[in-house]
């Protein structure tokens, strides 16, 4: 891990802050297109969510979350296009079971499903972006660190 | 395998002027790059994206020998290509390029610098470790199709089509409206220059229509787009015209023979037109269309599938004769109908929500009492001049054998009706009582069946006691119809039904009927709940008993008998005893004295739906009696058929195919009441119909399910839409007059009065048009050219082209929410596009500018921003409002010389020569009010206030409230998103702003491309805009179609799909859910393999693969991993 943020990171935790760190997998036509929209907008949100684009939301093998778990992030978010509105017909909708048994799967293995959050966000909804970002780090603030961080199950 | 070579990674950070700068130290990202695995060379610069930007990197790699390379600055979606192009400038693959957003992601939306710079280092570590496992990927070359679909035919679509016709390309232009020209074709002038706008625009129309790169679908929509750039295929849906499009000369004479009368929707319902239209006198295609939204609730409520709209309509215009051949044309017996048809129609009729239902039956009556009148009895149609030789035997000449009879004879069919009883009718003239029925009218009735060629012949039964099928067959019939009714009364099966005095219906009416005389005494029970029962009850009356009861062991609502009758026969004093049921008759010397009772109770429901009547125990009661009239239902004379090889249900109904009405036996057909069992008069003539066509089927030897019975059928219109869009005052129908009870009772003559043509006149009119065209056709009598085809289905067109225009323009804002502006409150307040047409020559009031009673208006208010800046409404201002709003103040004062109150809040006039508008405006002496308008109201508070239109608004300049005055009011609306842009958007696969525009690539740099290649947009679809931009983004876009079309061939997304076929099993889930069907199994090789020409590269197959066999290449789990680390390690 980085120095600096660690200790960065270290400071806040003895204020008694947790910061969690939160990655999310944007479809690229609308959801993506809605993170440079709250860009351009200049809408600020916290800094906790790394995104990382994917064509589309179905792409996001439940895998992905996984590995994202065990490898330090305390959430997951994923967010595709409205239902009805997929760029490629209807896999947003394959996300969303998807996402559910990934929801389950974490449960059975202890974890918060929480911490795994499917977000539908439109090209245009710049503002929702935002909101998500920033409702969905202060949830998984609540929820504290991830405890399968650095768990060596797999 | 070629053994990877070590990745050499360069990694430039780019300031973004200071648009990264600001918020992260470029610096330290950086210094933390240089140091991270595989890094080679970091550097930063001022704009990356800049010449020089992009010469740094290609210098570096031929200097370095990079072999990937990151850079990080703003969206991948503004420079992507930009830096994948460098790359491949400098002779490195393009896929082994990775960007990291530090701009979009980091430096806009974080606060602190500090965690801005830490973030802008995760994402740029997560961009070095996922390049350093990129592959190369070779881009798929695929050739352009040169055809062009432009979508939407308003001047953007014209223009852009006319534009690349000239340039010599197909151009498939697609319009959902019957004419081209859009919203521009209902202008009158246009600002600035206050050219008329029809005279620059209908030689463009005439150019699109006459074009012959252009291939026009008017009335049409594109159902369907799949493929991608360069390769679409399209399928575009084109509406039934009823009108044929190469033989309509656009005469007009057509619409002279209309009825129906709907709202003129170009003219925005300031007048109305006729079913059969064309939007305006210079539509392109100059081509008439009828506007057929369905079939009307009535039409299809009618089990004889009878146009009642129809004949109601050519009724409203007095078409009486033509009327009753329209009628003919599906049933026969119009004037017993008339009198007594259930009219299922008027339990659907619209109207039943808008005051009461059409009197339909009523109409009919009329129409039918007025041919026999006016033209006599004779036959509506003309018999073919030459007879077939295939003859048909009906058996039964009651409603259905007739109507079979009557709709094979008038095909030329030679048709014998055998008749058991003395005369033909059947239960009309048997078992329906004079009153109701007259039976001298069934004899006109059945005269017309007998002008038509028909050949009755009376007391010859076929079956019970006459002549058998096979004898029918051995004189020469080819195929045989049985009608032969339900005659047979049922019995109790109690104890004394034997006893004199006890009667079943049918025989008691037909007695009666005969003019026999039947004794049945004073005291007179009736047995049933059903017409027949009601019938034989109202029947004993006029005979003359003085107490008359109807005795039902259910109770009211679950009587079958019509409500109507039942009321009619309360009112003539028949009492009803319900729950109430017969055990046992009692006589003296074999006369009737005593019906014993029992009371009943309700149970549940039982196989009728009906709830079951359970007898009391012990509430058996006697009562003295003259008469009973048994009336407990009927079945046919069938067991005599059985011996004959006919299958009978267990009712003792004939067995019928339901839909071709064939027996089990060859050549053998049964309809009416001995199929289904006692039902309608217009069921049975329905069936007997239905009959009539199956039989010719049969005789000429065609399959007999071949195509449905109605081969023209559509569905209801929707009710509560027919009432949106009619207008309509509530009214009362017409009230039917009938005799008086208590003198009716004394004789058999006719209860109720046919309408007076007055009366029938009106009532016709209340009819709301439910289906649109009424389907009378008119218009086909009209037509000389013969253009007309009523029977004109949808069809499907496929195209192929390689790029898309997407010109869907916009719609108008609807005022009526803003309820303060009184907009359908106070007639004279006007929207800006009605008042175009108001303004308009070719409109309402042939361009004079008056007020609903005639006058000329002295004062004329126009308020600004209607649906526009205005949080409650729409928040971007709509740009052309201010504009148009100073032209009508120009033509109003101008036409009228009345005095011209601009209410605004700015006012925009950023254009050329637009500025130098309004300065004219404002010394042409027109009145600028610099404020929001509160309210138009018509509560006057002064004497010149009077008989007004007031408009309150604080002038915001002079600082106080004004009230003014005013004839008329427009509301200068914005524009909005057009109906329907959201599924053009899904179809195309672009997408729409928070205000439902489509979203351009780029709002600077590409303004008429979308997110989907080969996809542009041009004009107002893309956001509100005055006709010379959208001119110049029709031309854009036309420009980038040409361009596109000129490269012959384009690069596309190399990220598609792969499948491993060492390690697929086939279990060919990916195949399952493949949206597009790119994946197909290999048999042979038990794998499945990826058709990349058609992956779109979703990477759903991946993410389901169950053992990773399928990878999306260039978002591999292997880059994704690395890119996840990167973020989180």
């Amino acid at each position: 891990m980085k120095v600096e943020e660690e200790r960065m990171k270290n400071e806040r935790e003895t204020e008694g802050v947790f910061e969690p760190k939160i990655v999310g997998f944007l479809c690229y036509w609308c959801s993506y297109t809605a993170a440079d929209l709250a860009g351009v907008s200049r809408m600020k949100y916290p800094p906790n969510l790394r995104v990382m684009r994917v064509m589309c939301s179905s792409r996001v093998d439940p895998v992905f979350i996984i590995k994202a778990l065990l490898d330090g992030a305390d959430g997951v978010l994923v967010a595709g296009c409205h239902p009805g509105d997929c760029h490629y017909q209807k896999g947003n909708y394959y996300a969303r079971r998807k996402i559910a048994l990934t929801k389950r799967l974490l449960e059975s293995l202890g974890l918060e499903p929480e911490r795994v959050r499917l977000s539908w966000i439109a090209a245009s909804e710049g503002p929702r972006f935002a909101e998500v970002a920033k409702e969905f780090t202060e949830r998984i603030r609540q929820l504290g660190p991830n405890p399968a961080k650095g768990a060596l199950f797999l | 395998m070629i053994r990877r070579e070590e990745p050499r990674i360069g990694v430039y950070i780019c300031h973004c002027g200071i648009n990264i700068s600001y918020k992260v130290d470029v610096e330290e990202v950086v210094d933390f790059a240089s140091k991270l695995e595989h890094v080679v060379v970091a550097r930063d610069y001022k704009f990356m994206c800049s010449n020089i930007g992009q010469e740094l990197i290609i210098n570096d790699i031929k200097e370095y020998g990079l072999n990937r390379v990151v850079v990080a600055s703003c969206s991948p979606r503004m420079h992507e290509k930009t830096f994948r192009n460098a790359c491949k400038k400098a002779g490195l693959n393009p896929y082994l390029f990775q960007m990291a957003s530090i701009r979009e992601l980091v430096s806009w939306v974080t606060e602190d610098e500090r965690e801005a710079t830490e973030k802008a280092k995760d994402y740029v570590e997560a961009a070095v470790r996922r390049v350093a496992k990129h592959q190369p990927l070779e881009p798929r070359i695929v050739d352009i199709n040169p055809n062009v679909l432009v979508i939407g035919g308003g001047i953007a679509g014209m223009q852009a089509a006319l534009e690349i016709a000239e340039g010599g390309k197909t151009v498939y232009l697609v319009e959902r409206e019957p004419s081209i020209g859009g919203h521009m074709a209902k202008f009158d002038k246009t600002f600035p220059t206050l050219d008329c706008a029809a005279c620059i625009l209908t030689p463009k129309m005439v150019s699109v229509g006459q074009h012959e790169n252009i291939k026009l679908f008017t009335y049409s929509e594109v159902e369907e787009v799949s493929g991608y750039i360069g390769n679409f295929d399209v399928k575009i849906k084109k509406k039934p015209r009823y009108v044929l499009e190469d033989k309509c000369t656009g005469c007009s004479e057509c619409i002279k023979g209309c009825p129906v009368t709907l709202p003129n929707e170009f003219e925005y319902g300031m007048m109305d037109r006729t079913a059969i239209y064309r939007s305006f006198p210079q539509a392109v295609p100059n081509v008439f269309v009828i506007d057929k939204e369905g079939f009307s609730p009535c039409r299809n409520a009618c089990p004889a599938g009878l146009n009642a709209h129809g004949y109601v309509k050519l009724v409203s215009v007095g078409k009486y004769e033509e009327a009753f051949k329209l009628i003919m044309e599906r049933v026969i017996f119009p004037a017993s109908l008339g009198r007594a048809c259930p009219a299922f129609c008027e339990e659907e009729c619209t109207r039943c929500l808008a005051g009461g239902h059409v009197q339909i039956r009523a109409l009919k009556r009329f129409v039918a009492d007025w041919y026999y009148e006016n033209v006599g009895v004779k036959l509506p149609v003309e018999l073919p001049d030459v007879q077939k030789d295939k003859r048909v035997a009906v058996v039964g000449a009651g409603p259905a054998g007739l109507a079979c009879a009557y709709y094979l004879a008038i095909q030329g069919y030679p048709v014998t009706v055998y008749e058991a009883l003395e005369k033909p009718g059947g239960m009309l003239r048997y078992a329906i009582p004079e009153y109701r029925l007259p039976n001298q009218l069934v004899d006109k009735e059945i005269e017309l069946i007998k002008q038509a060629g028909v050949e009755i012949v009376c007391n010859t039964p076929v079956g019970e006691g006459g002549k058998s099928i096979d004898e029918l067959f051995g004189e020469g019939y080819k195929a045989v119809f049985l009608a032969i009714g339900a005659h047979r009364d049922r019995t109790m099966g109690i104890p004394g039904e034997d006893l004199r005095g006890i009667y079943t219906s049918i025989g008691f009416l037909r007695r009666v009927n005969r003019g026999e005389k039947v004794e049945l005494g004073d005291k007179v029970f009736v047995v049933g709940g059903g017409n027949s029962a009601v019938d034989a009850a109202r029947v004993a009356l006029r005979l003359g008993s003085k107490e008359v009861t109807i005795l039902y062991r259910r109770s009211r609502v679950e009587m079958p008998a019509f409500p109507e009758e039942v009321e009619a026969a309360e009112e003539e004093g028949v009492k009803l005893q319900i729950l109430t049921n017969p055990v046992a008759f009692h006589g003296e010397d074999g006369k009737l004295s005593e019906v014993e009772c029992v009371r009943m109770e309700l149970g549940e429901p039982d196989e009728s739906g009906r709830r079951r009547p359970i007898p009391i125990e012990g509430s058996n009661f006697k009562v003295p009696a003259d008469s009973v009239i048994l009336a407990i239902g009927q079945a046919p004379e069938s067991s005599v058929f059985k011996q004959e090889g006919l299958e009978i249900n267990r009712d003792g109904t004939l067995w019928v195919d339901p839909e071709t009405l064939a027996t089990n036996r060859e050549g053998v057909f049964a309809g009416g009441d001995a199929t289904k069992g006692p039902s309608t008069i217009v069921e049975a003539i329905g069936l007997g119909r239905r009959a009539a066509e199956y039989i010719r089927r049969y005789v000429e030897g065609e399959d007999l399910r071949a195509k449905p019975y109605e081969e023209h059928w559509l569905e209801t219109v929707d009710k509560e839409e027919v009432l949106r869009r009619r207008r309509y005052t509530v009214s009362p129908p017409t009230s039917l007059v009938k005799r008086p009870s208590h003198e009716r009772i004394k004789d058999f003559k006719e209860v109720e009065a046919t309408l007076s043509e007055e009366a029938a006149l009106a009532e016709a009119k209340r009819c709301l048009d439910c289906a649109g065209c009424c389907e009378c056709r008119q218009c086909e009598l009209l037509c000389e050219a013969q253009a007309i085809d009523h029977h004109m289905k949808e069809e499907i067109v496929e195209v192929k082209v390689g790029s898309i225009i997407v010109a869907t323009g916009f719609k108008t804002f609807d005022p009526t929410p803003l309820i303060q502006y009184g907009y359908k409150r106070y007639p004279e307040v006007y929207t800006s596009i009605e008042f175009e047409r108001i303004n308009n020559a070719a409109g309402p009031t042939e361009g004079q500018i008056r007020m609903k009673d005639g006058r000329v208006p002295e004062r004329v208010a126009i308020i600004h921003c209607v649906g526009s800046r205005d949080e409650n409404t729409n928040r971007y201002c709509s740009r052309v409002c201010c504009m148009y709003s100073m032209k009508f103040a120009h033509l109003v004062r101008e036409k009228t010389g009345a005095e011209v109150f601009e209410f605004y809040i700015d006012i925009r006039a950023p254009g050329k020569m637009y500025e130098e508008f309004y300065n004219r405006l404002q010394e042409e002496g027109t009145h600028f009010i610099r404020g929001k308008v509160a309210e138009v109201t018509d509560v006057a508070m002064s004497p010149e206030e009077e008989g007004r239109l007031i408009v309150v608004a604080e002038d915001t300049l002079a600082g106080k409230v004004r009230r003014i005055p005013v004839d008329m009011v427009i509301l200068s609306v914005g524009l909005q998103a057009a109906d329907g842009a959201e599924e053009v958007a899904h179809l195309v696969g672009i997408s729409q702003d928070q205000d439902g525009w489509f979203i351009e690539l780029h709002p600077k740099l590409a303004p008429v491309s979308t997110a989907s290649d080969g996809v542009f947009i041009a004009g107002c679809c893309q956001g509100p805009k005055d006709i010379p931009d959208t001119v110049s983004q029709a031309s854009g876009a036309a420009a980038e179609a040409l361009s596109l079309i000129m490269r012959g061939q384009v690069e596309v997304e190399a990220a598609t799909s792969y499948i491993d076929p060492e390690v697929c099993v086939g279990c060919q889930q990916c195949k399952r859910i493949c949206m597009y069907s790119a994946i197909d199994y290999d048999p042979a090789r038990g794998v499945c393999v990826v058709n990349e020409a058609i992956c779109k590269g979703c990477g759903l197959c991946a993410a389901t693969c169950p053992n990773k066999a399928v990878t999306t290449k260039h978002f591999n789990n292997v880059e994704i991993f690395s890119e996840l680390e990167g973020i989180l390690l």
